[in-house]
């Protein structure tokens, strides 16, 4: 009896042993997932809500893709969804608020943002938060070529200026934002505007010289990141260089370089009336076997 | 109808007169046929889904119709250096081989021509090629140098092939009504006059001197298709030196398999003899030495410096995934061919025979590795694509269309051999008669 005891309380221990290990084993495979949420409101227009998610993999950060989240405004039930998305290889997502939620949205000037990931195979389940305080900004321009931003938060159901927000002036451009003198941020005052030159004279504008000058407020704590844009005829006018009825070697057919057309359509006759006369030839040994033959 | 010949004459006659296909050469049609019935089915279902059936994509956009391509080109390069090179040459032993050569050069550019048209997506736009093809375009240079150089061909093909015409008709019980009706079509004007002579003559000077520049032509620009493009690989300035000796090399490779074959298959051991093997196997060595010059060049001069944009490519072939298949192209292309042909029992015919199916099977491969590997590995690096689109291994229907086009390029071949003398019958005639004539001459002397 002693002995049986004694084996099952050696299996049950083995049992464990091995039934901890598959469950460590689990859990080492699974990495944690770091979700940062971001609020937009661009040019005052529908705000969005931005999503990255990376995973630290090998001590390195690494954005991972395909990961699926549900977005929330201000608690995480069914009735605040603002939408369902899926990150993409860069390990981004975004979701603009539905006009369903209208109804939560307007009446309160603070809301937090909720993303709720439910785990898989490879990340354990996560939750990540974001508040946000309601702001916008506008923009204005004066004769004398500068740029006056007003940075505004909602208090109860008034816009009020803001003191000491940094604000950026900016020109947008294809790919990037570049600002419109050499510095980069400039703190509003206490009637919330702030203000900068416009140094970029000779900038590339589109066929009127017209230009996008964008103030920003980015990544604020507070208020997020907030965009107002203005278009003004302060570029230079672009002229666009147009090869499409000169000769080339990329043009069209009659538009081929002369030197080309001459060098390739006289090796292609010169050889071809060889060609031709060697035809010419076979016609001639023919009418000579016709009239050998009609001889004889 | 009149036969003038003596019996020695009458016997080459006989000898070289073409031959009803026996029980063999039935079933090797039949087979080829039914390898060109199945690649017609992919093809008729290539065309009714598109190109969506074979494997190529974004990336891999060049797959074995080209590579098969560049290897007809390159093979009817044989018509051009047997025929015309060795004629202006005045190399006299090579008779026997000019008719198979140009048979050799007449399909497989006919068939280069096909397989361009079958990797056309929409070939019934073809048409639009010639409306608005651009002459920058090196396309459209291969279009007029590929059409040249056919019809130049069809040419070096029938002037000498006029005599035997003649020959043939003087003996139309041998043949069938319907081969007789033809032969009448196509030359029973020559009467082997004085005139036709000279003309004939002048006019095969004319073609031999033709045929070479337009030869370079045809591949040089072939390869500048590749050349043209700014990719790992291709950018290369060595490009149509590189393209033509390999073109030679596979072209002596092909005459050698087909000496081989018909000698045996129509008993012309005293026509296509030792000899013959061993001086074609003298050329090819040479040739395959050339080739294997140029490869360093390609290959060593870039992987000494292995820029960046190179590395992927160039470190696929070497040890990737093309690895295999480089190494082979390498190896039973070039090297095995070359210790063989070297020795003077390698130049027998067996053994020639071998080291030519070596060499034409190794350019196939090397052909496909010059084209899809580079397609597959852009300067800008691929994003956010399939995984299929990073490979490329043929679909069914690919293999069928392109081993159809090789099937029908032999058949050709085969039906030529079938209707027309394999070697020129008035030119051994003539040869014979010559060294009747010296062997005289010699016994007066000893006399």
């Amino acid at each position: 009896m002693r002995s049986l005891n004694r084996n099952i309380a050696f299996l049950a221990s083995f049992v464990f042993f091995f039934s901890s290990l598959v469950v460590f084993a689990q859990d080492s495979t699974k990495n944690s997932l770091n979700i940062t949420l971001s609020f937009y409101n661009e040019n005052n227009k529908i705000p969005y809500l931005g999503v990255k998610v990376k995973s630290k993999i090998d001590g390195k950060f690494k954005q991972i893709s395909s990961i699926p989240l549900a977005l929330y405004l201000d608690a995480d039930s069914t009735a605040n969804l603002i939408g369902k998305v899926v990150t993409d290889d860069n390990g981004q997502a975004v979701a603009s608020i539905p006009p369903s939620l209208k109804g939560k949205w307007s009446p309160f000037t603070k809301h937090d943002f909720i993303a709720v990931f439910d785990g898989d195979k490879k990340y354990e389940a996560t939750k990540a938060d974001v508040s946000i305080v309601r702001a916008k900004i506008s923009i204005d321009t004066s004769s004398d070529k500068k740029v006056l931003a007003t940075v505004y938060e909602l208090q109860d159901t008034n816009w009020v200026p803001l003191k000491g927000v940094d604000v950026g002036f900016t020109i947008r451009r294809m790919d990037a934002y570049l600002n419109i003198n050499e510095t980069p941020t400039f703190s509003t005052d206490s009637t919330g505007q702030a203000s900068a030159d416009f140094k970029r004279d000779n900038i590339p504008g589109d066929l009127k010289g017209n230009i996008v000058l964008v103030a920003k407020v980015d990544d604020n704590d507070k208020y997020g990141n907030l965009t107002a844009e203005k278009i003004v005829p302060w570029g230079s006018k672009f002229v666009a260089e147009n090869n499409f009825d000169k000769r080339t070697l990329f043009a069209t057919r009659n538009k081929a370089p002369i030197w080309l057309l001459i060098l390739a359509y006289s090796i292609a006759l010169s050889v071809w009336g060889t060609l031709l006369i060697l035809i010419v030839n076979l016609i001639k040994i023919k009418k000579l076997g016709i009239q050998q033959s009609s001889t004889h | 109808m009149e036969n003038s010949y003596s019996a020695s004459e009458e016997k080459i006659i006989q000898d070289l007169f073409p031959q009803k296909f026996n029980r063999k050469g039935i079933l090797w049609v039949i087979g080829l046929s039914l390898v060109c019935l199945i690649g017609l089915f992919a093809y008729y279902r290539q065309l009714r889904y598109g190109l969506v059936v074979t494997a190529m994509r974004d990336y891999a956009s060049w797959g074995i119709y080209i590579s098969n391509f560049v290897f007809f080109v390159a093979i009817s390069l044989v018509g051009s250096l047997i025929t015309a090179v060795f004629r202006l040459a005045h190399v006299e032993w090579s008779t026997p081989l000019t008719r198979i050569s140009e048979m050799i050069a007449v399909a497989a550019i006919l068939f280069a021509s096909i397989i361009i048209i079958v990797d056309m997506g929409s070939p019934e736009r073809f048409y639009n090629l010639f409306l608005y093809g651009r002459v920058q375009s090196p396309i459209i240079w291969d279009v007029i140098v590929i059409s040249t150089y056919f019809v130049i061909s069809i040419l070096l093909l029938y002037y000498p092939l006029l005599p035997d015409i003649k020959i043939l008709l003087q003996f139309k019980e041998k043949n069938g009504s319907r081969l007789n009706k033809f032969y009448s079509f196509i030359g029973s004007f020559w009467k082997g006059t004085k005139e036709q002579n000279r003309l004939s003559r002048n006019a095969l000077h004319v073609l031999s001197v033709t045929i070479i520049p337009v030869a370079f032509c045809i591949h040089t620009v072939t390869s500048w298709l590749f050349a043209t493009t700014y990719r790992p690989g291709w950018d290369s300035t060595n490009f149509g030196a590189y393209f033509i000796s390999g073109a030679f090399l596979v072209g002596a490779g092909s005459v050698i398999v087909a000496m081989y074959i018909l000698r045996n298959a129509y008993s012309l051991e005293h026509y296509i003899t030792r000899g013959h093997f061993e001086k074609m196997g003298r050329i090819v060595v040479l040739l395959a030495l050339l080739y294997l010059y140029f490869n360093v060049n390609e290959y060593l001069v870039p992987a000494f410096k292995m820029k960046k944009s190179e590395d992927a490519h160039l470190t696929g072939l070497f040890a990737g995934e093309f690895a295999p298949l480089f190494w082979f192209a390498i190896l039973v292309g070039m090297i095995l061919p070359i210790l063989i042909l070297i020795f003077r029992r390698g130049r027998r015919p067996l053994p020639a025979f071998i080291a030519g199916i070596m060499v034409v099977i190794g350019a196939w491969f090397k052909r496909y590795l010059i084209v899809t590997p580079t397609l597959l590995h852009p300067f800008l690096p691929m994003h956010n694509v399939p995984e299929n689109y990073r490979h490329y291994f043929p679909t069914w229907e690919e293999w069928s269309i392109a081993i159809a086009s090789l099937a029908g390029c032999m058949l050709v071949i085969t039906i030529l051999c079938r209707i027309f003398p394999i070697v020129p019958i008035q030119e051994t005639l003539t040869e014979h008669h010559h060294q009747a004539i010296l062997t005289e001459q010699n016994h007066e002397i000893a006399k």
